[in-house]
């Protein structure tokens, strides 16, 4: 439990790397993404037709999928941030990495199934 | 041995509680308020693409209901949490790299600020004002 964050820097492991990493990745992507879907789309959102147009353009394709993957990661791992404050033992932390991970894995196939249903 | 004891869920969870604390305390808490609310919209988001997979009546049903002021509404509260959780990340990011320590309150007070200019522009953008 931190009393007052400014007063400490957070440690530079490797999951809050990989945090900071996605997080600077996400303003990016998660911006284009916004713009494109909800200010740039007619009405604020596309219609069915739309989305498929839009996902079958391949560079459209690849930020997405990037943006699937910065956002599970990022998300996760704050996630795993919040839960390792109940100051898990080292068992229980490595059962919820195992977890965690399996997690990330489900929802980025699912990500990618959606995608890959929609643009056949 | 017990995963968890009371004594630590109570120390954990007193981040929550940003009565009568300083700043950074707010900061942080508003971090971690964001992200576990996005976290949780994130699964909804996914669930509800799943409606593209159901065909063109399907996504363009759903398409017309979120039109709706209400949910147009509830866009404004998702961009509000975005635009906290991403602009104090990156101040947390840039403190994490050494850079701005020295003046985490004024940074995080711009930051705020600029989240409330682009909130305000981004509604009536949405709403069409």
């Amino acid at each position: 439990m931190i009393e007052n964050p400014f007063t400490e820097e957070p440690k530079p492991t490797s999951a809050w790397l990989w945090q900071v990493f996605t997080g600077v990745g996400l303003v990016i992507l998660l911006g284009l993404h916004f713009i494109a879907n909800h200010f740039v789309a007619k009405g604020g959102l596309r219609d069915f037709a739309e989305v498929v147009a839009y996902l079958r353009n391949p560079v459209i394709l690849c930020l997405e999928v990037l943006f699937l993957l910065c956002v599970t990661t990022h998300a996760l791992l704050g996630v795993r941030a919040i839960l390792l404050d109940f100051g898990l033992s080292e068992q229980t932390e490595r059962r919820l990495d195992r977890v965690l991970k399996v997690v990330g894995a489900l929802t980025v196939v699912y990500g990618l199934a959606v995608t890959f249903m929609v643009i056949r | 041995m017990a995963i968890l004891d009371s004594r630590r869920v109570s120390r954990a969870g007193r981040w929550v509680d940003v009565r009568h604390r300083r700043l950074g305390m707010w900061a942080y808490a508003l971090n971690r308020i964001t992200g576990i609310g996005l976290v949780v919209y994130l699964y909804l988001h996914l669930c509800i693409l799943s409606l593209l997979t159901r065909g063109q009546s399907a996504w363009d049903s759903f398409v017309s209901l979120a039109r709706s002021p209400f949910y147009l509404a509830l866009d404004v509260i998702l961009l509000a949490g975005i635009l906290i959780h991403g602009l104090n990340g990156l101040r947390i990011a840039l403190t994490g790299c050494g850079i701005g320590a020295g003046a985490q309150k004024a940074i995080f007070t711009m930051l705020m600020i600029v989240s409330a200019i682009a909130l305000a522009v981004a509604a009536l953008k949405i709403f069409h004002i």
